[in-house]
């Protein structure tokens, strides 16, 4: 069954701030564990022009347990739970008797999960270091759930996804800094295109490395390959083939040398059958260094 | 009692705003009167039961108190049940009227009173066209045919060979209705399977002038695609 969804573009897309886009390892035995709740809602989508159409108001809110673990010095696993995922869609009542046309309604449960290993192929201390991770993208949520089969807590397919990290952190001044850029390819299943996604990140820091401000742009391009909805009986939420270029900005603020608070936001200024509106997140973590 | 921490206040927030909440439509539609089928000529002396249909301002037939009148009543009068009776020569206006406070209705046919005894039916339409077009910006266009198939006791829709639907939206149904803005109390036709070029859809036991659009509606966005209005050719 052809799956069509929203859920790949949020998960995957833009809450994609959630993940370690850098090619630096975790040190052996030292972890980044973040709980965070992120979330969006939305009443108009990017159609397949590009251009954007309204929609019944819907809301996607995922509380997340993500953390980072070094086996060695050079190979780091990461996970990325979303444990408690809800997903709202509106009421639509009538503007002229006040009557209810459509019942809204709302399904919660576990999300999609990510589990990654991310391998750096330079050595510890290099000036550019370079790695690659592949994330395998495991389908625990519901996939079409509510009356219609349009309310969702995952995508319902098992995706591959290899990608290729770089970065290099430098001196601005008495500030450090960094840059990163991946690139990386998506083999999706059950009918979804696969995808190129790229992505660059920079990040500064001030208050005396206790405050981390990163800015970042994440793009994911179809390859067109998949099922379209001619034939689809499915009546899911979005359709396949979705595409962004989604901006962000990330604070990370270190309370303690090891705990800290995050906030983010991300949204798309280019899409194809995504949400029309930002997503938001905030965390706290812990930097077991 | 134990304060709640930061993190946990700001999810009790989140949670708390994740509720369903509500949007609003405005599915207003002009009331619209529609008469059944009448006689256009009337032998004096005779009389002719007239009957109405009334929808309201989101498109639902109502039971309504209709008031009627004949622009002549020495020729044709009628009763406020639309009990018509021809007195003499000549031509009237029929008229059945309903006003809600705020969208007043009317629908009006010509009757001709003759010395002879012949009734000469109004035949219904058995044609109705019209054009489909997108009210969003996904490609959805064609004209269209709606006409009676008498031997198989149905009507089809027959969509013309310039009709394009975008496929890349799932969950894309196509109605019949009375109110354009929405799917309650229309009739599910059913799923888009076809979307480029010529095709049908046979759809039994609905009169033809039962509705007064078509309309295609993306279940799973709660929203309206594009339609078209039902009218003679």
């Amino acid at each position: 069954m052809l799956k069509r969804i929203l859920f790949a573009a949020i998960l995957s897309g833009l809450a994609i701030s959630l993940s370690a886009q850098g090619p630096w390892a975790q040190p052996q035995g030292k972890g980044f564990f973040k709980l965070s709740e992120w979330w969006t809602r939305f009443d108009e989508h990017f159609t397949d022009q590009g251009r954007r159409d309204p929609n019944l108001t819907t809301g996607v809110y995922n509380t997340t347990l993500y953390a980072e673990y070094g086996l060695t010095d050079r190979l780091t696993t990461i996970v990325n739970f979303p444990f408690f995922s809800r997903n709202t869609m509106n009421n639509l009542i009538s503007e002229v008797n006040g009557e209810v046309l459509v019942d809204g309604e709302a399904i919660n449960g576990p999300g999609d999960a990510e589990i990654a290993a991310k391998y750096t192929l330079t050595q510890r201390g290099a000036k550019v270091p370079f790695a690659l991770s592949l994330t395998l993208g495991l389908p625990l949520g519901e996939d079409a759930g509510g009356r219609l089969g349009n309310l969702q807590l995952g995508d319902g397919e098992f995706n591959q996804l290899l990608q290729a990290h770089i970065g290099s952190s430098f001196k601005l001044g008495n500030t450090n800094a960094y840059w990163a850029a991946l690139a990386g390819v998506n083999n999706r299943t059950q009918g979804f295109s696969d995808e190129f996604r790229w992505g660059l990140e920079g990040g500064i820091n001030f208050a005396q490395d206790k405050l981390w401000a990163i800015l970042r742009i994440r793009a994911v391009h179809s390859f067109f390959n998949g099922e379209t909805a001619v034939g689809n009986t499915s009546t899911s939420l979005f359709a396949n083939n979705m595409e962004f270029i989604s901006p962000g900005i990330e604070l990370n603020y270190y309370i303690t040398p090891t705990l800290g608070v995050s906030a983010g936001a991300a949204g798309a200024v280019y899409g194809q059958l995504i949400a029309g509106s930002p997503g938001y997140s905030v965390g706290v973590f812990l930097d077991v260094k | 009692m134990k304060k709640l921490t930061p993190p946990l206040a700001i999810l009790a927030t989140l949670l708390f705003w994740s509720c369903i909440g509500d949007d609003f439509i405005n599915d207003f539609v002009q009331p619209e009167i529609r008469l059944s089928a009448a006689p256009d000529s009337l032998t004096i002396d005779s009389s002719f039961q007239y009957s109405a249909r009334y929808f309201n301002n989101v498109g639902i037939e109502s039971d309504v108190d209709l008031e009627w009148s004949s622009s002549d009543p020495a020729v044709a009068s009628i009763d406020q049940t639309g009990m018509v009776t021809a007195h003499a020569l000549g031509t009237v206006d029929i008229s059945a009227r309903f006003d809600d406070g705020m969208n007043p209705a009317v629908a009006s046919v010509s009757l001709h009173t003759a010395e002879n005894p012949i009734v000469i039916v109004e035949e219904e339409p058995d044609t109705l066209v019209g054009r489909i077009e997108t009210t969003t910006f996904y490609v959805l266009e064609g004209d269209f045919t709606l006409y009676e198939d008498l031997d198989a006791g149905t009507i089809v829709l027959s969509i013309a060979d310039d009709y394009r639907a975008s496929s890349a939206l799932p969950g894309l149904y196509v109605y019949l209705t009375n109110n354009p803005n929405t799917i309650v109390n229309a009739y599910e036709i059913g799923e888009v399977d076809v979307f480029q070029g010529a095709h049908e859809y046979v759809i039994p036991d609905v009169a033809i002038d039962a509705y007064s659009h078509i309309l295609y509606f993306c279940k799973p966005f709660t929203v309206k695609v594009g339609d078209g209005e039902i009218v003679e050719p």
